[in-house]
């Protein structure tokens, strides 16, 4: 093929050209580490990538979502702690009654007893970032409000929260609650915590009858009624116990994987975005020799012609 | 025989062949770097042969013409292959626009805008599938803490980053329309100009050849060029023309007949979309009538209606099916005062997409629960949050769609890039075809020279030997 003067100078601005180019997007890569950048640089990968992205966002909005409901489900299990621990009293103290305790004894009882249903309306009435803990979704005020008599006894505990519960959202399409429900008398949906109606729990009546037992001195009250009621009361305390450590459970499971797929999208992210680092290296190694030598053999062919040779 | 006399004169008219010989070699040197130039040859020619006592005899030798050194196939083969290069590199500027107005890239060392907000996911950037995601993120915070006013508060800064982001890249499109049509009265500018140009090289070209019967090598070699430019802009379609003009026709529109320019193009406008259309009769050259399919100008309008549109469109979509669905779902909901029917999102598409200001104003109005007095509740922001697992559309969410928008942007982009790279390298090989026929080769240019000027020197001496044997013969009468 017949060589120009101009064929040679095109022909070898190219080539530096193309070199440049590819000398250019080499470094790049070796730079930022990434093979893909821009929707041009590969349309399937970018795809994948911000699919990807979108479901790393989702799996860290899971993960926060699950650290609140643990949150919650600590929230709850402190108060479910703690109407035990009242439970745990109020059974002893009706075990405790007999024939043999004075009348003095019994109207102290009753005083601790009082004193407890006061204890567990507060511990009822518990809040978590200002919204209340056992209210359903009422979370605007205390879920619980006693009535006093003249003598400062409890004569009733009223509950002005719903029995419906917030469900928060832990994986895709799987939804949670975490909430413990105060009351629930309606015979459906989630246990009341204090008052169910399907398991005969009323924990603030009973302690209310444990109460006025004692200010009378009806230990048959006592003994025949209350000390069944306050087992039930408590058997309803350790379901909702050993049902908030399960759900902390599941959280804690879910969160673990939540987190597993975490890190396994960072990997595949990772194999369709990343480049070859000592692939990239070699090549751009190769593109800058080769860019070298076209210069260097350029510039020597395009010095010589036969002017050189002519007189 | 021809006589001293006659070789006297064979060696003037050899001198004067070598002396043309020189010329044309230092009109070669002298275009070495004119790119439309073919180098030219000296065709020679033996003189007439004239009868004598020992039979024919020849007369020397003389210049029958000037060639230039073109290849008419390779020359219509640039020509059309001008016009495929135009288009793509139209349409690649014009989407490489797009590409940067979009704003979507992976940057997986990216700090992002929001201190943290990058680091979030795994690609880095911040595009408007980001946005998305963090907007229904916000939701799900919300649904978590339905009476929290710090979720309240940065679900409003998310919305809002994302109807700014939405009405930011409406504008960017806009604006890129704006300088595409600006682009195509530019070219038609250039078409007309060039036609003009076309026009009044045939006219001297004819001229010139009427006057000296032959050929106007160094005007021809301009109207090439001229027609290759022109061609970067438009499909031509070229005829012969009286007296070796060449008659150009666009779209099937006669535009050069012979030295006259008989139509121009001109723009029109349909909807905010610029096209072009011959200015006599109106006949309608692009993308509509389908008349071009190369050229810069159908590249732009291509890249405009087709790949630039469809992200438009689809964005368009998105942003109209994220404000209805949204708003559909928080009416229904209450406020933290009990409030409900206020709607979240204002507009209806992407330029128009902002957050009801009240909201703004006051994030307690945000209408997260599903019960009336319950505050607790968080039925709508629930709802809200799994918007973003909903597919709305061609089975898939409003995250992916977007994704899928950029996706297959990139595809076209990509595609363009890969074709204009073939068509660069079927273009590289056409040229090198072309120089190797008619590319000034300094060599060869040199190593004429030399001939020439040794013909030359050699003719001369003949010239000085007949002398010589004139003087002889007048001076053997003594």
């Amino acid at each position: 093929m017949r060589v120009s003067a101009n064929s040679f100078s095109d022909t070898l601005i190219t080539q530096l050209g193309n070199l440049a180019v590819r000398q250019s997007r080499l470094q790049s890569q070796a730079a930022t580490g990434q093979r893909v950048r821009l929707p041009e640089d590969d349309p399937v990968a970018l795809r994948r990538v911000l699919d990807l992205n979108s479901e790393f966002r989702s799996t860290g909005q899971y993960s926060r979502n699950i650290a609140r409901q643990l949150e919650l489900a600590q929230a709850s299990f402190s108060g479910i702690k703690g109407i035990k621990t009242l439970s745990d009293r109020a059974g002893e103290i009706a075990t405790q009654v007999d024939d043999l305790k004075s009348p003095e004894e019994l109207q102290f009882y009753a005083k601790e007893v009082t004193e407890m249903i006061k204890q567990a309306v507060h511990v009822m009435n518990a809040t978590n970032r200002g919204d209340a803990v056992f209210g359903g979704t009422i979370a605007d005020r205390p879920p619980f409000v006693m009535t006093l008599d003249a003598n400062n006894n409890v004569t009733g505990v009223t509950y002005q929260g719903n029995t419906s519960l917030a469900e928060t959202e832990i994986s895709e399409g799987v939804t949670i609650t975490t909430q413990t429900l105060g009351e629930n008398t309606t015979g459906s949906g989630p246990r009341g915590l204090v008052t169910d109606s399907r398991t005969g729990a009323d924990f603030f009546n009973h302690l209310i009858s444990l109460q006025n037992n004692l200010l009378a001195g009806n230990i048959a009250g006592v003994t025949a009624v209350d000390r069944a009621s306050l087992a039930n009361d408590e058997s309803n305390i350790l379901y909702h116990i050993s049902s908030n450590g399960a759900i902390q459970a599941r959280l804690e499971a879910t969160d673990a994987l939540t987190r597993e797929r975490g890190i396994s999208i960072e990997a595949q992210v990772s194999k369709e975005v990343d480049a070859d680092l000592s692939q990239t290296l070699v090549k751009l190694s190769q593109t800058q020799t080769a860019y070298e030598a076209a210069l260097q053999s350029g510039a020597r062919a395009m010095n010589l012609s036969l002017m050189d040779y002519l007189r | 025989m021809l006589g001293l006399f006659g070789v006297l004169n064979m060696g003037a008219r050899s001198m004067g062949v070598q002396r043309a010989g020189v010329e044309v070699a230092g009109q070669n040197l002298a275009n070495v770097s004119n790119p439309a130039y073919a180098r030219q040859r000296v065709a020679i020619t033996s003189s007439i042969t004239v009868q004598s006592e020992v039979g024919p005899q020849g007369t020397g030798s003389e210049v029958a013409n000037i060639v230039s050194m073109r290849n008419a196939i390779l020359d219509n083969q640039i020509q059309s292959e001008a016009s495929a290069h135009g288009m793509l590199q139209a349409k690649q500027t014009a989407l490489q626009y797009a590409q940067a107005a979009l704003g979507t890239q992976i940057d997986r060392m990216a700090s992002g805008a929001e201190g943290a907000s990058a680091a979030q996911g795994v690609g880095g950037g911040h595009s408007i599938t980001d946005s998305l995601g963090e907007l229904f993120s916000a939701f799900q915070s919300l649904s978590s803490n339905p009476t929290s006013m710090a979720e309240r508060q940065t679900l409003m800064m998310k919305a809002e980053s994302l109807a700014s982001q939405f009405r930011q890249l409406d504008s960017r499109i806009g604006e890129l329309n704006n300088q595409l049509n600006r682009t195509i009265d530019s070219d038609v500018n250039m078409v007309n100009q060039t036609l003009t140009n076309i026009a009044s090289l045939n006219d001297k070209i004819t001229r010139m050849e009427a006057i000296s019967g032959g050929t106007a090598n160094d005007l021809r070699d301009m109207r090439q060029a001229q027609i290759e430019e022109l061609a970067k802009y438009v499909k031509v379609d070229l005829s012969s023309g009286a007296g070796g003009a060449i008659n150009v026709a666009i779209g099937g529109v006669d535009m050069i007949t012979n030295n006259q320019v008989v139509d121009t193009i001109e723009t029109y406008t349909f909807g905010s979309n610029t096209y072009i259309q011959s200015a006599t009769n109106d006949v309608h050259l692009t993308l509509n009538a389908g008349i071009l399919t190369s050229g810069s100008i159908q590249g732009t309008i291509q890249a405009r209606d087709v790949g630039i549109a469809d992200v438009r469109s689809s964005m368009n979509t998105i942003a109209n099916i994220l404000i209805a669905q949204v708003n559909a779902i928080h009416s229904t909901g209450y406020s933290l005062n009990g409030s409900t029917g206020a709607q979240f999102f204002t507009g209806s598409d992407a330029a128009t997409i902002g957050v009801n200001s009240a909201l703004v104003t006051d994030p307690s109005l945000i209408q997260a629960s599903g019960v009336s007095g319950a505050t607790g509740d968080n039925q709508v922001a629930l709802a809200l949050a799994q918007l973003s697992q909903t597919e709305f559309i061609y089975g898939q969410t409003l995250t992916q769609a977007y994704s899928q928008t950029v996706a297959a942007f990139g595809q076209e982009l990509s595609t363009v890039n890969n074709d204009l790279a073939n068509q660069d390298t079927v273009d590289n090989m056409l040229h090198a075809q072309r120089d190797s026929i008619g590319g000034v080769s300094l060599d060869e240019e040199m190593t004429d020279l030399t001939r020439f000027q040794k013909a030359f020197q050699a003719s001369a001496r003949l010239i000085t030997t007949v002398d010589e044997m004139l003087d002889t013969l007048v001076n053997m009468k003594r």
